[in-house]
């Protein structure tokens, strides 16, 4: 087949599919209640016993205190990805905080949250 | 001995097929409001890791091609181009397809090529084309070699392992339940590969077929979908990134940072690097097997049922 036929074909093709996803409401984010979180924080690590959950206003992450520390729970597109806070840097920025969690799978996430929330946030991230 | 052979290239004139198979299955979806999820960012990555893999072949597919015909100017064997040398090829390449997928689950050298397919938390047909770019590096054609030196040409070994791959496409759905029992018992469907996408405990390495479902069942890795232990699609610690870079590469960079760690003697090394997924000399990761008997000590009532008949309970 000639390249640029297939050139044209592969562009024009992912751009109609990426067109009628986003035009019929498919790139919308997760919203998360207290009960959805401790589920898919389970989902992730079926190990952890979960105590405590404090979900972000905007319900898109949720902070999970277990028995073995701290993770974040955030939306990842219509799913959830999870992490322990254990190696990781957290700085604030105009819409809320953003961690870097030094991996190059999951670089990081910015959470967006409110001005009351943030410093919370920042403290029960970062106390053992 | 024919050096002169062609066959088309089934996966690139396939590509009309895929985009109308996609936008009938989202419409099914749609109107049934059942039959699988789509999600935009998500289906964008895994059609752009489809495209980058075409284009990769078209850049490094001589390595492979080169190989293949030093080979094929080795062996004094010729099956020639019958329609039965053409069956008897994709039987066989099937079987080749079973054991480097198997591989591919097993040796994290391979698994870092392969991870990528598994990355999504979907499964639909966009999901088929999440495709590698990093195939060449696992050297996984060396397993193709046997047919070439029996006097199957490369040409039609290529050929039969583009059916294979084209075949596997509609199996990546929700859409379809199961098919009738015959057709279950002897080929891949979507109930067995669904059951290979899964990331729960109970469906990990398991169903490596690509068209004949056969060989799991010869060799001992088949497990039937369990309508009462749902498919959760995705990897066990699934990756935070939609980036086509990081989908493609990320096993590669653990498997660098692993290796090169301080502090560990030559034999780790090379455990980080060809070990099963989830190796780790300090024993602060799971692997499959831990992983299946935290879930048998959690849940003892699923010892004996399939994909448990086998583990024991952590030490």
């Amino acid at each position: 087949m000639p390249l640029e036929i297939l050139l044209i074909m592969v562009v024009s093709g992912v751009s109609l599919v990426i067109l009628i996803l986003h035009l019929s409401g498919r790139s919308a984010q997760t919203v998360l209640s207290p009960e959805d979180a401790r589920s898919a924080w389970h989902r992730h690590f079926p190990d952890d016993d979960v105590r405590q959950i404090l979900v972000a206003e905007n319900t898109h992450a949720a902070l999970v205190q277990t028995d073995t520390g701290t993770g974040l729970l955030w939306s990842f597109g219509a799913d959830t990805v999870a992490r322990h806070l254990i190696d990781f840097d957290v700085m604030e920025t105009p819409k809320g905080l953003r961690l870097d969690f030094h991996d190059f799978g999951t670089p990081g996430v910015s959470l967006t949250l409110a001005p009351p929330e943030r410093a919370r946030w920042q403290q029960l991230m970062t106390s053992p | 001995m024919s050096n002169t052979i062609s066959y088309p290239d089934v996966t690139q004139y396939a590509v009309p097929f895929f985009i109308a198979a996609i936008l009938a299955e989202f419409l099914w979806i749609a109107i049934k409001g059942r039959g699988g999820r789509y999600e935009t960012r998500d289906s964008l990555t895994s059609l752009i890791m489809g495209a980058g893999s075409v284009a990769v072949g078209l850049v490094l597919g001589f390595i492979a091609w080169g190989f293949f015909m030093l080979l094929w100017r080795l062996t004094p064997l010729d099956m020639g181009t019958s329609i039965w040398a053409i069956v008897a090829c994709f039987v066989l390449d099937d079987l080749r397809y079973y054991w480097v997928h198997r591989f591919g689950h097993r040796v994290r050298w391979v698994w870092a090529s392969h991870v990528n397919h598994h990355s999504s938390q979907h499964y639909n047909l966009t999901t088929a084309l999440r495709q590698t770019w990093t195939d060449t590096f696992t050297f996984m054609m060396v397993v193709r070699a046997p047919l070439v030196l029996i006097g199957f040409h490369p040409a039609l070994v290529l050929f039969v392992g583009g059916i294979n791959l084209v075949y596997q496409f509609w199996i990546h759905t929700e859409a379809i339940g199961k098919m009738p029992r015959w057709f279950e018992a002897v080929m891949n469907t979507p109930s067995h590969h669904r059951a290979h996408h899964g990331r729960n405990p109970r469906y990990l390495d398991c169903n490596y077929a690509g068209v004949f479902i056969i060989w799991d069942k010869m060799f001992g890795t088949f497990v039937p979908e369990q309508e009462d232990d749902r498919v959760d699609y995705g990897l066990v610690h699934n990756i935070g990134s939609f980036n086509p870079l990081r989908v493609a590469f990320h096993e590669w960079v653990g498997i660098f940072r692993d290796v090169t760690q301080p502090g560990i003697t030559l034999k780790q090394r090379l455990l980080y690097a060809f070990a099963p997924p989830g190796y780790s000399h300090d024993g602060s990761r799971d692997t499959s097997a831990t992983i299946k008997a935290k879930h048998l000590a959690r849940n003892p009532q699923d010892r004996g049922t399939p994909g448990f008949e086998q583990h024991s309970d952590p030490a």
